[in-house]
């Protein structure tokens, strides 16, 4: 039973770094159309930066290096974007060759990485806080903090796409491009801006997930990746609050099942659960077709 | 529905493109040419993972090739041609190192061996390298090389299960634990420890808290690392690479109240790679207090070690992943020391047959190895050559100790105890003496 309390207090952290990502990958796709497979190498990039800022001098806090992160994050998906992903969608390529310019792009800055920096893995500079045990749970401060940041994370973004004019216009936007353009919203404008907002929060997510994983290289992220894919597509894609649920089921369920079976396939069952409940419903948990 | 049709055709098109490609690879490597053109830089490949899990391996290989080529060329080279290295990524999977290894045979007419093939890819390798009759070092513990044949195979490394049992008989006999859990990462390399570890433990008459497998792309272990402190073992054998045991003993340490339980590594541990992560994950103090290895017995100083030493010091700014740090770990570790040996020995081999065709001189490896009666010990490739130059028999013992091939060209070697210095320096900790080892057997 204690086990089985521990592996769903370990499941929550999983589920907030997956949030966190896999919230920025939703609304990048529902505002841009791509799915952006290149979105896992960008969360590297990003942990590497925070770690070159960490490594500054004794008092660089990591949390201060995963302001820079965020930034590097945003600048990085916003040039891919424009850049590769745009340019692409003009010329009327299909969906499915953007996917694969993607995953080009993901093979590029995850090789361009290791050939930088090497196959060696990185540890930030930090303390993991008191450990902290609560009715089973067992978790440590900074796990603490990353539960916490992610539920900021969370309602910040609720508030922003339900109550601000920009929440608004990327709700629109991704509903239908041309109608909100037709309607005076300047789509081109929301496309840069939520491109410079999931790509801050990919570089956030990044560290964060360094910062769980406690060691980490140029590769690290590439189960990660599919697991984020696995969220977003189990609460519906472009759907951030799915998202979030199904960072929360995949996480959890993901951890719990190391309690009970061979822990090296302890992702089998979040991926059957996945596929049951697509069987379902086809479109996802959420499956309004717009944003929110 | 239109774009699942298209989804469709296209995946198609890919298919037949791949099994082309497949096709065309397979029928690329029927056959090797042992013709070597007169003065043609020789080749040494280095066939082991670049990219992936265990990428650190080949990087380290390389090191080690880099350094006993350069010795060898400082000294004529051999038979008048100059040694050099070449790369092959087989990301450390066997459906990625079939095709590297096949492209190795196509694109290089003058390999002179082969050094790596690494646990990860042996078993679909080595069989395809024998094939081309060529002469390979590979360091690979799996079983099935103990009573499989291969001609031009050669392994300095000891079998998976000779090293299960010296970590056994370390955890009882000089550290007196009772209690073990183990925590192998799901890779062929490191799986291949669990069953004999697992024997060797009820022999002993020890307690098996806990076995978990650590999937080395995972994020996190800490239902896993949870189930092994909930056991409460007094140490842990593990072999996790990449950055899995890094992970792994961070989330054992916070979850055992931010107390380390004691590690027992494998030799595959020591390697720098290997340090730096779980250094850095675990605190470098942390590491050198709870730490040990079992590890071949290895030259720390003395006319053994002398010539490897300052071939690694002649090429270390050419190696990117290395540092003075992890060139110090380096030097202890097996994936350094053997093959340097094994290059040594295989170029040794060249000269006293008069020939680069590895068919002719794999033969001499294991007559410069082990020695013939009145042979004079040498410890670096040039005292070799100079003293085959002089008609004299010989026998090569380098950085890695005397070899004693048996009939499957395997010199398993004797075991010793390592440790860290909280610098990363390999510290030589003690023996383990025969009866002991015998005992856990």
């Amino acid at each position: 039973m204690s086990l089985f309390l521990a592996s769903v207090g370990f499941g929550l952290v999983t589920a907030s770094v997956l949030a966190i990502a896999a919230v920025g990958f939703s609304v990048q796709f529902g505002v841009t159309d791509v799915i952006n497979l290149a979105y896992g190498s960008v969360m590297i990039a990003s942990a590497y930066v925070a770690y070159f800022v960490n490594q500054l001098g004794p008092g660089v806090s990591i949390w201060l290096a995963m302001l820079v992160a965020a930034v590097l994050g945003a600048l990085l998906s916003l040039v891919i974007n424009k850049y590769v992903y745009a340019p692409f969608q003009r010329r009327g390529m299909a969906p499915i060759g953007i996917v694969i310019v993607s995953l080009g792009m993901l093979l590029i800055i995850e090789y361009t990485i290791q050939a930088v920096q090497g196959t060696g893995n990185l540890s930030y500079t930090m303390s993991q806080g008191p450990t902290l045990t609560f009715a089973g749970l067992i978790l440590s401060g900074v796990q603490l903090a990353i539960i916490g940041l992610s539920v900021v994370f969370m309602v910040g973004l609720h508030l922003l796409l339900r109550y601000t004019r920009f929440g608004k216009a990327m709700r629109a936007t991704a509903a239908d491009r041309t109608l909100a353009r037709n309607c005076g919203i300047r789509t081109d404008r929301v496309v840069t801006l939520a491109c410079l907002l999931t790509g801050a929060l990919c570089g956030i997510s990044g560290t964060t997930f360094a910062i769980n994983l406690g060691s980490f290289g140029a590769t690290s992220a590439d189960l990660f990746l599919v697991m984020i894919l696995a969220a977003v597509f189990l609460g519906g894609p472009g759907q951030p609050y799915g998202a979030m649920l199904g960072a929360l089921v995949i996480g959890v369920i993901t951890e719990v099942s190391a309690v009970f079976i061979t822990a090296d396939y302890k992702y089998v069952p979040a991926f059957v659960i996945l596929l049951v409940i697509l069987a379902v419903r086809p479109r996802g948990i959420f499956n309004a077709g717009a944003i929110g | 529905m239109s774009g699942f049709i298209r989804l469709h055709s296209s995946l198609r098109a890919a298919a037949i493109l791949a099994v082309g490609a497949i096709l065309l690879a397979a029928c690329s490597s029927t056959t090797t040419s042992n013709k070597i053109t007169s003065g043609a830089p020789l080749v040494i490949a280095d066939l082991a993972p670049f990219t992936g899990v265990d990428a650190a391996l080949g990087g380290f290989y390389e090191a080690s090739c880099l350094a006993a080529t350069t010795a060898m060329n400082k000294d004529g080279g051999v038979l008048g041609h100059k040694m050099t290295c070449a790369t092959f990524d087989t990301r450390g999977d066997p459906a990625d190192a079939v095709p590297a290894t096949n492209q190795m045979f196509a694109t290089e007419p003058h390999l002179a061996m082969v050094i790596g093939c690494t646990s990860d890819e042996a078993a679909s390798v080595v069989p395809i390298i024998n094939s081309h009759k060529m002469v390979m070092f590979c360091m690979t513990g799996q079983s099935e090389f103990d009573h499989v044949h291969y001609p031009y195979f050669f392994r300095l490394v000891p079998p998976d299960l000779s090293e299960s049992y010296a970590m056994v008989a370390i955890a009882k006999y000089i550290k007196h634990y009772t209690r073990i859990a183990l925590a192998f990462g799901n890779d062929i390399g490191s799986q291949t420890f669990v069953g004999p570890a697992i024997q060797s433990i009820k022999k002993a008459g020890l307690t098996l808290t806990a076995n978990v497998t650590l999937d080395l792309t995972a994020n996190t272990f800490r239902t896993e690392a949870e189930t092994v402190v909930q056991s409460h073992p007094q140490v842990i054998l593990t072999e996790a690479l990449g950055s899995a045991d890094a992970t792994f003993l961070s989330e054992v340490k916070q979850l055992n109240g931010g107390t380390m339980i004691p590690v027992i590594g494998t030799s595959a541990t020591i390697s720098p790679a290997w340090y730096s992560s779980v250094a850095g994950a675990i605190g470098a103090s942390t590491l050198a207090q709870n730490y040990v290895a079992d590890n071949l017995v290895t030259a720390t100083s003395g006319p053994e070690f002398t010539p490897f030493y300052d071939a690694m010091q002649a090429v270390k700014n050419q190696v990117k992943s290395l540092d003075s740090g992890s060139l110090a770990t380096l030097l202890s570790g097996p994936g350094a020391v053997h093959l340097f040996d094994g290059m040594n020995l295989a170029a040794l081999a060249m000269i006293m047959a008069k020939s680069t065709n590895p068919s002719v001189y794999k033969n001499d490896i294991l007559k410069i190895g082990d020695g013939v009666k009145g042979a004079v010990v040498v410890h670096s490739f040039a005292q070799g050559k100079a003293e085959l130059a002089k008609g004299k028999a010989i026998r090569y013992i380098g950085p890695g100790g005397p070899t004693s091939f048996d009939s499957y060209h395997d010199s398993p070697g004797i075991f010793q105890v390592d440790g860290y210095s909280p610098t990363g320096q390999v510290l030589v900790l003690g023996g383990i003496s025969t009866a002991d080892y015998r005992a856990v057997q």
